[in-house]
């Protein structure tokens, strides 16, 4: 199959490319591309939940609660790598299991609300909680990622963990997505009231996919956690939700490499504006242009540039009538 | 034997009284009307029947079972399956894919058994997906996007997703609104070939034409009341239904 080769040759020189960054790079580079990985789980892991058509703002809530899990759990109990990021990984899952449970019922912009209004509950807690997190001082010496009781001590070696995270992770989803359970999914967000005369549990697959979501969002946020080594609580706020969402929507909602795309493209396109009250204004603009130009995403941008060429080819040589 | 019957049923919306103590039976191969004026409170019946809806008070039997108060899957998954007043289908999809959502949707498999499978349908699928759609005359539209359809079409698909998920008990509500006489005569040559075939069936429909000349029995509602009962021609002489319908005498107007 010519089109399944092409697929093939494309993944593997992306992936090429992405393990010769540190080697082409110096640190600078490999800081931001672990930084663009990070981001392109977020985003990944979000699209379950958006499929079922549930507007989740909240996402960096539960990157919150993964990076302070496994941050706390490796600095204080000296707890190996691994197991503290698998326990944010599960404790983001678990407390997306509590709120989704009564909150999942609630359609559009009512879930939506939910979902910001958790976002600055766990940044308070982390704010407040000084004791524990050290609150607004924000917390340090996070020890770095190691893998088999080898620590990670390289800038390259910690980039290499995050890529392969993020491809075990790409895998996951791409795997679910194309299962029946994504078709399920699909059909909960085209038209749920019709999934569920059709015999469809709605709030239990809803469920489902919202705790996937946030079980990768903890791993995410355990990642991040040991890899900048500083957590600080505002950083997990609103504007990082809706940055993971405007991925999605900037990406392009209509298939799986949407939020990939658009994950990769705004953090380097952001990258000079990163920290800076600019980062605001360019998410802004990016998804004023998208609705405005391309309704459904970076990924029909080929698709409509054909369309373009089409028509001007087919205006062209037609001579107009006038002459 | 009665293979539907609600008693006392009754759902208030504050204090409207949108049904109110409606016993209503449903006997197995039957094909029962269920019509009414305007707000006369059929669909919000229907919307009780399949958990769309919890009933304020009274009850719901299917096939021996109290089914009150159990979510739409569940009661789907019992064989009481419904088409909606408002057209409502998977408008990107085409309509075979529309069939296969709805017999898949519909086989009630868990998480656990769907997590390892593949999206592809299983041919046996497709083969069955199409006898449907032969069976509701659409096949010539299988690989149309379903929004691309004219109405009519649109309509008799949701009936054709509703029969790919088996059910015992079907619950077409409105099925030939907006249609011309030739197509709803079609749809309700359909609608007798589904009971023929073992299907039972409840309607709610305002053309009188076509109610009249399908259901065996019709039930008659009236400001969420049982106002009568009994075949199309009683009902159709009854004072009360006439009442109820075209208003009183001149001489109250």
């Amino acid at each position: 199959m010519p089109r399944k080769l092409g697929v093939s040759i494309v993944l593997a020189v992306l992936v090429i490319l992405a393990l010769l960054v540190p080697e082409l790079g110096g640190d600078y580079y490999v800081h931001v591309f672990a930084l663009v990985f990070t981001n392109v789980i977020l985003a990944a892991s979000l699209r379950p939940s958006l499929t079922c058509g549930q507007l989740n703002i909240g996402h960096s809530a539960f990157m919150s609660i993964g990076a302070y899990t496994s941050a706390l759990l490796a600095k204080n109990l000296a707890v190996p790598f691994e197991i503290a990021l698998l326990c944010g990984a599960l404790l983001a899952a678990a407390v997306g299991l509590a709120i989704g449970y009564p909150s999942l019922r609630l359609r559009g912009v009512y879930f939506a609300m939910v979902t910001v209004a958790f976002v600055e509950v766990i940044r308070l807690i982390a704010q407040l909680w000084v004791s524990l997190t050290r609150g607004m001082s924000g917390l340090s010496g996070i020890p770095k990622p190691s893998l088999l009781g080898m620590t990670l001590t390289t800038r390259a070696s910690q980039y290499y963990l995050v890529v392969g995270l993020a491809v075990v992770i790409l895998l996951v989803l791409w795997k679910l997505e194309h299962s029946r359970l994504g078709l399920i999914w699909k059909s909960i967000g085209m038209g749920d009231n019709l999934a569920q005369s059709l015999g469809v549990n709605i709030a239990r697959h809803k469920l489902l996919a919202f705790m996937l979501g946030c079980f990768f969002a903890g791993t995410a946020g355990a990642f991040y956690a040991h890899f900048i080594r500083f957590l600080f609580p505002p950083e997990f706020g609103f504007l990082m939700a809706t940055n993971i969402l405007v991925y999605n929507y900037v990406g392009g909602r209509g298939h799986f490499v949407g939020p990939i795309l658009g994950a990769i493209f705004l953090s380097l396109l952001s990258e000079p504006f990163r920290g800076s009250p600019y980062e605001t204004i360019f998410f802004s603009i990016a998804m004023l242009l998208t609705i405005l130009f391309l309704p459904g995403g970076l990924i029909t941008l080929p698709g409509k540039l054909a369309e373009l060429k089409r028509w001007r080819a087919a205006a062209s040589p037609t001579p107009s009538p006038a002459a | 034997m009665a293979l539907l019957e609600t008693r006392e049923l009754t759902r208030l919306f504050g204090g409207l009284a949108a049904v109110s103590r409606v016993d209503l039976t449903v006997d197995k191969g039957e094909i029962v009307g269920l019509i009414g004026p305007n707000g006369a409170g059929k669909t919000t019946c229907f919307n009780l029947l399949t958990g769309f809806l919890r009933p304020t008070r009274g009850s719901i039997v299917f096939d021996g079972e109290d089914i009150t108060g159990l979510r739409p899957h569940q009661i789907a998954a019992r064989g009481l399956v419904r088409t909606f007043q408002q057209t409502t289908l998977f408008q990107d999809l085409t309509a075979l894919e529309n069939v296969l959502l709805g017999l898949h949707l519909s086989s009630g498999k868990g998480p656990r058994q769907v997590l390892f499978s593949r999206r592809h349908f299983p041919a046996d699928e497709i083969a069955r997906g199409r006898e449907v759609l032969d069976f509701t005359g659409l096949a010539a539209h299988a690989d149309q996007l379903s929004r691309n359809l004219p109405h009519g079409h649109q309509r008799v698909l949701g009936i054709a997703m509703a029969l790919a998920a088996q059910p015992r008990l079907l619950l077409l509500d409105e099925p030939v609104t907006g249609m011309n006489l030739d197509e709803s005569g079609r749809v309700m040559d359909l609608v007798k070939t589904i009971r023929s075939r073992g299907t039972t069936i409840l309607l709610v429909e305002h053309n009188m034409k076509a109610v009249m000349g399908t259901c065996e029995r019709i039930v008659v509602l009236n400001f969420g009341q049982k106002l009568a009962e009994g075949t199309p021609s009683q009902v159709s002489t009854s004072p009360d239904v006439i009442q109820a319908y075209l208003g009183t005498g001149v001489a109250d107007a």
